[in-house]
């Protein structure tokens, strides 16, 4: 039976199934709480442990997936070539925000890290979880983290900011497109981004924007940490 | 073929920035090269937009998508993850909502600060 769900097909297949479900729920209620990718993720784990699955089984599917994720990291270079001329004209305040953004992320996370008293190892695989789990990933392991925790706090960040998106908007009154957007992408990545482009075309496209600065502004904020 | 070849664009610009991740002496990671190096391609013209749309367009439509397997992987973690999800969480918390108030203000007040100066000038 197990060999059954070993099959890369059951990985992809489920997958899809648990997002399209994900996906559903969220167009049906509209609430922002029920995020597709936090469905469709509480859906496989139960459904694998219910039916005792192992996790390698599912990954020889979910690995597939997986391979997605550095070859759609590598498109956000479209969306940044898209608005070029959006980019060109308001490059100041995308430089200073996001790296404003990314210092206080890591450095309120390093505090915090400090003050729950987290060894290195959890503190390093948190540190760069405001940006997109490739980037996070590849930081963290340099940095001696463990990958998954890094993955869990990227997504819980990316969820967290979807759907804190529109209500820090407003608490912040922050009425320019411009600035909600390179917020939402600084602090939450690719997951943000999908609702910031949900909230407007600006706001998309400057979330982006911001979480492909953002995430090399991080990359280069971490390697003077491990000097 | 053309949804095939864009692929092989895009696969290959992944490929070959692996190889740059790994003669680089820092952690650089390689998908960030990527994602420079086809933004250089498209600036300098080299490669064209219609070149990869398609492909592209499916990839960022789905981005959330492709987290999916990486977050369902959590649960190999779950004992460790339940020793630390209060910390864990107030930090996702706190940081998020900093992170987000620090991006925005301080972009207000860049903004400001370039209104103020084209006023003078």
């Amino acid at each position: 039976m197990s060999e059954l769900f070993a099959s890369p097909f059951f990985g992809v297949a489920l997958s899809v199934l648990a997002f399209w479900v994900g996906v559903k729920i969220q167009k049906k209620t509209k609430l922002a709480i029920c995020n597709p990718l936090l469905i469709a993720a509480i859906l496989v784990i139960c459904l694998l442990l219910i039916f005792r699955i192992p996790y390698d089984a599912y990954n020889q599917g979910g690995s597939l997936i997986n391979l997605f994720l550095s070859p759609a990291t590598a498109c956000l270079a479209i969306s940044i070539y898209n608005k070029i001329q959006l980019l060109r004209k308001n490059w100041l305040p995308v430089v200073v925000g996001c790296t404003v953004g990314s210092v206080v992320s890591m450095g309120s996370i390093l505090l915090m890290c400090r003050l729950f008293a987290l060894d290195a190892a959890i503190t390093a695989s948190l540190l760069p979880k405001s940006v997109t789990t490739s980037i996070a990933v590849g930081v963290a392991e340099a940095h001696g983290g463990i990958p998954s925790f890094t993955v869990a706090a990227v997504c819980i960040t990316g969820i967290l900011g979807s759907i804190a998106a529109p209500f820090l908007i407003r608490l912040f009154r922050v009425k320019n497109p411009v600035a909600a957007g390179l917020a939402i992408g600084t602090c939450s990545h690719a997951v943000g981004t999908s609702k910031a482009l949900e909230i407007g075309e600006t706001e998309g496209a400057m979330s982006g924007l911001a979480m492909g600065v953002s995430g090399l502004i991080t990359v280069v904020f971490a390697l003077f940490l491990t000097l | 073929m053309k949804i095939l070849c864009q692929i092989g664009v895009i696969f290959s610009i992944c490929w070959i920035s692996e190889i740059i991740e790994s003669l680089l002496p820092f952690p650089f990671p390689a998908s960030v090269i990527s994602m420079v190096l086809l933004l250089i391609l498209l600036l300098t013209n080299v490669l064209k937009l219609e070149h990869i749309r398609e492909k592209a367009d499916f990839l960022l439509a789905n981005m959330a998508f492709f987290f999916l397997p990486a977050l369902v992987g959590v649960m190999e973690y779950r004992d460790a993850l339940q020793q630390y999800l209060v910390p864990l969480l107030v930090i996702c918390v706190v940081s998020t909502l900093l992170t987000f108030a620090a991006t925005a203000l301080s972009i207000r007040a860049v903004l400001y600060l370039m209104e103020r100066r084209k006023k003078h000038v």
